[in-house]
């Protein structure tokens, strides 16, 4: 038996801000969040500009005390974000049954800052005085650990390392759990802070970035011809995914349903996308077919667009297969990576809420900073200002270094929708 | 408290959160009276051994139980150095 999978809890911390409102009110308004690199001299880098989150990201107070020092901020944001979606949930504590409550949290890189710490004291102060929590502080799997201590959740548990996937990868596995009858609730989401020296020498490095700096608001432009990289940035997103049944039996006011997932790799090349765009478009083909719909019915496609030319130009011809030449114009596309950065492996996380939010709301988020339009990028990616769109499917676009490619499907809740042969 | 006894209080407070810094006197037992657990005391000595630069063996760390035990050995240790 499948059971539907209803979401029934959202969080998220962003450089736009803290918490999905905030968040859904910049990017329906066009707000970036890019700015200066303020958190260490940047002068000698060529990249000097990210979306950092700011200030007190914590205003509810989800991070206990104790965890301040002794973790690392890419577990401080998921803890924040993870906070927010389970009050939204309004699930009752301790759970009912608590091995059947999981855990799945995506991270490209994790705990870097740390690392970064670690080694220096090494190198400065010798190997006995590397920070005894330094492990802890790293590795990826503690997030979903953490939260397991924290909420009691004791069934499936895990972490998800899959680059700029990793976050819909996560919460894509976490949809299977309870689809399956593995679990009936699953906290999922993904969470990144590598705005670091390191962080950003690496993918300066790599000559991933945008070095525009002196117009931070303007350097991440997916689809725009005059794009030169992707901007860089930190924070997280969770989404508590539950059982239909699960959620119906104690009341839960669901925002919408996950109803499809797919995901390929492009066994292509280590960190350019296949230029054929053949694993992307298998990807989202493959989600569709999971959702038991055709791809026309999808209203609005929150887009990987990373604002780099191999992306851009690869994901738009993949979804012009996917849609054929009647849909492909008249599907509703955004690139939020405009406003937000590229959150690595919190962005599919972040990016399936705003999804879920363009659904709830009619409203899609735009592509801002698209004032040139890339010849070869055609289709409608809702330039500059939101539109107004009555949206039942809406679909959320992953894609990694890697060749990882992963793609959800949202759908409106209705307590008799379609998709109901899952019942 | 000296000034050295009153560093060596928000050192262990820092680590030890949830314990309120009134109750932490110098003759509490680190680990039966604030309820340290071992990774705290890791935690603890990384702290202490950055502040007052010197260095603490496990061989030492067994020896120490109170507060007092901790500002005792640095002092100690400080004066030798």
């Amino acid at each position: 038996m499948q059971h539907r999978v209803a979401v029934t809890g959202m969080g998220m911390v962003t450089c736009l801000g803290s918490g999905v409102k905030a968040n859904w009110e910049a990017v329906t308004t066009g707000r970036s969040g890019i700015g200066p690199i303020t958190f260490f001299n940047s002068e000698r880098f060529a990249t000097r500009i990210a979306g950092e989150v700011k200030g007190n990201f914590d205003p509810e107070g989800y991070i206990p005390a104790k965890e301040l020092r002794r973790m690392d901020r890419y577990q401080h944001f998921a803890l924040v974000a993870a906070g927010e979606a389970i009050k939204d949930s309004g699930i009752k504590f301790p759970p009912e049954d608590p091995w059947r409550c999981g855990v799945v949290v995506g991270s490209g890189i994790g705990g870097l800052a740390s690392i970064e710490n670690g080694h220096n004291m090494l190198l400065q102060n010798g190997p006995k005085r590397v920070p005894p929590l330094m492990i802890p502080m790293v590795v990826i799997n503690l997030v979903p650990g953490i939260l397991s201590i924290k909420y009691g959740f004791k069934g499936p548990n895990f972490g998800v390392v899959n680059a700029c996937t990793s976050g819909s990868s996560a919460i894509g596995e976490a949809y299977r759990l309870v689809r399956e009858g593995r679990a009936d609730l699953v906290l999922a989401g993904g969470t990144e802070a590598v705005v670091t020296p390191l962080g950003i020498a690496a993918f300066n490095a790599l000559r991933a970035l945008s070095t525009r700096n002196d117009a931070p608001e303007k350097a991440s432009r997916p689809f725009d011809a005059d794009r030169n990289g992707f901007v860089i940035s930190e924070g997280a997103g969770m989404m508590v995914l539950e059982s239909y049944t699960h959620a119906l039996a104690r009341g839960a006011v669901i925002h919408g349903e996950i109803v499809g997932y797919g995901a390929t790799d492009d066994a292509f090349h280590f960190v350019m996308p296949d230029p054929e765009g053949e694993g992307a478009y298998r990807s989202m083909k493959l989600a569709v077919e999971d959702a038991g719909i055709s791809p026309g019915e999808i209203g609005y496609i929150n887009a990987h667009g990373t604002s780099t030319e191999l992306n851009d130009k690869m994901e738009t011809s993949a979804i012009k297969r996917l849609m054929g030449p009647d849909h492909e114009r008249k599907v509703a596309i955004s690139s939020t990576k405009s406003m937000t950065g590229h959150l690595i492996g919190a962005a599919g996380a972040v990016e399936a809420i705003y999804s879920l939010m363009a659904i709830k709301t009619g409203i899609i988020p735009p592509t801002v900073n698209l004032e040139t339009p890339d010849p070869d990028c055609d289709l409608d990616y809702t330039p500059n200002k939101a539109a107004v769109r009555d949206v039942e499917y809406a679909m959320s676009n992953s894609f990694a270094f890697g060749g990882q490619n992963a793609s959800l499907v949202l759908k409106r809740y209705s307590e008799n929708g379609k998709g109901a042969h899952r019942s | 408290m000296d000034d050295l006894e009153k560093k060596v209080v928000d050192l262990i407070a820092e680590v030890l959160v949830d314990v309120n810094k009134e109750n932490i006197q110098m003759n509490s037992k680190i680990v039966e009276d604030l309820g340290a657990e071992s990774l705290d005391i890791y935690d603890m000595i990384a702290l202490l051994e950055d502040e007052f630069g010197l260095e603490i063996t496990d061989e030492e760390v067994e020896k120490i139980q109170t507060v007092q035990d901790v500002a005792d050995f640095i002092k100690e240790h400080h004066k030798a150095s």
